[in-house]
């Protein structure tokens, strides 16, 4: 899937979820939920905390 | 180097108002021992008009290239995270005004500044560098993350 199908799902820029990808920005609970529904797997499957 | 929709709106922005902004207050500040009346209404005006109409211009252009594009929760937090910093520089500015207003004896060398003409570019000239403090803290978190 691309950042930009991903981001037009989640409703974010596609900057937005590259500066997920790259560890440079943190997403609000709402949009990290969104990402783990497009995806169908839980919060942990597709985030990790350090 | 890629930069987004966001990060080039702040650039012409940062440049528009460093370019007029740069430009008038060389000529304010040289000027400013020789007349110590503010400047004419008509003058900011017009030249709060001309930023204004080249952002304008210079949004629509970058936004018509740029349909599909939108604000998020990270443009947002970065907005506000930078209108904190110029917020701080802004007050911190507005203290030094006033003390330098209050100790105007101790700064005889200065005391141009607290003509009403010194005060007021001092102001405009505070208030054009909290908006260029907060344009470069945007463009800063945009790059490095936040």
């Amino acid at each position: 899937m691309s950042q930009q199908t991903l981001a037009d799902k989640v409703g974010v820029t596609r900057q937005t979820i590259f500066a997920i990808e790259k560890d440079k920005y943190s997403p609000s609970l709402k949009v990290a939920f969104k990402i783990s529904n497009v995806f169908k797997a839980s919060l942990e499957e597709v985030f990790t905390y350090d | 180097m890629d930069f987004s929709y966001k990060e080039k709106g702040l650039i012409a922005s940062l440049g528009v108002a460093l370019l007029i902004f740069g430009w008038y207050f060389y000529g304010a500040f040289s000027n400013l021992k020789l007349n110590p009346e503010p400047p004419g209404f008509v003058e900011i005006i017009v030249l709060i008009v001309l930023i204004v109409f080249l952002e304008s211009i210079i949004h629509s252009l970058l936004s018509f290239k740029n349909r599909t594009q939108l604000e998020d929760e990270r443009d947002k937090l970065i907005e506000k995270v930078s209108y904190r910093y110029g917020y701080w520089v802004l007050s911190a500015c507005i203290w030094f005004l006033m003390v330098q207003i209050l100790l105007d004896t101790r700064f005889d060398h200065l005391i141009f500044l607290t003509t009403p003409n010194g005060i007021f570019h001092l102001l405009l000239f505070f208030f054009v560098l909290s908006e260029v403090i907060n344009f470069i803290t945007q463009l800063y978190y945009y790059r490095k993350g936040i």
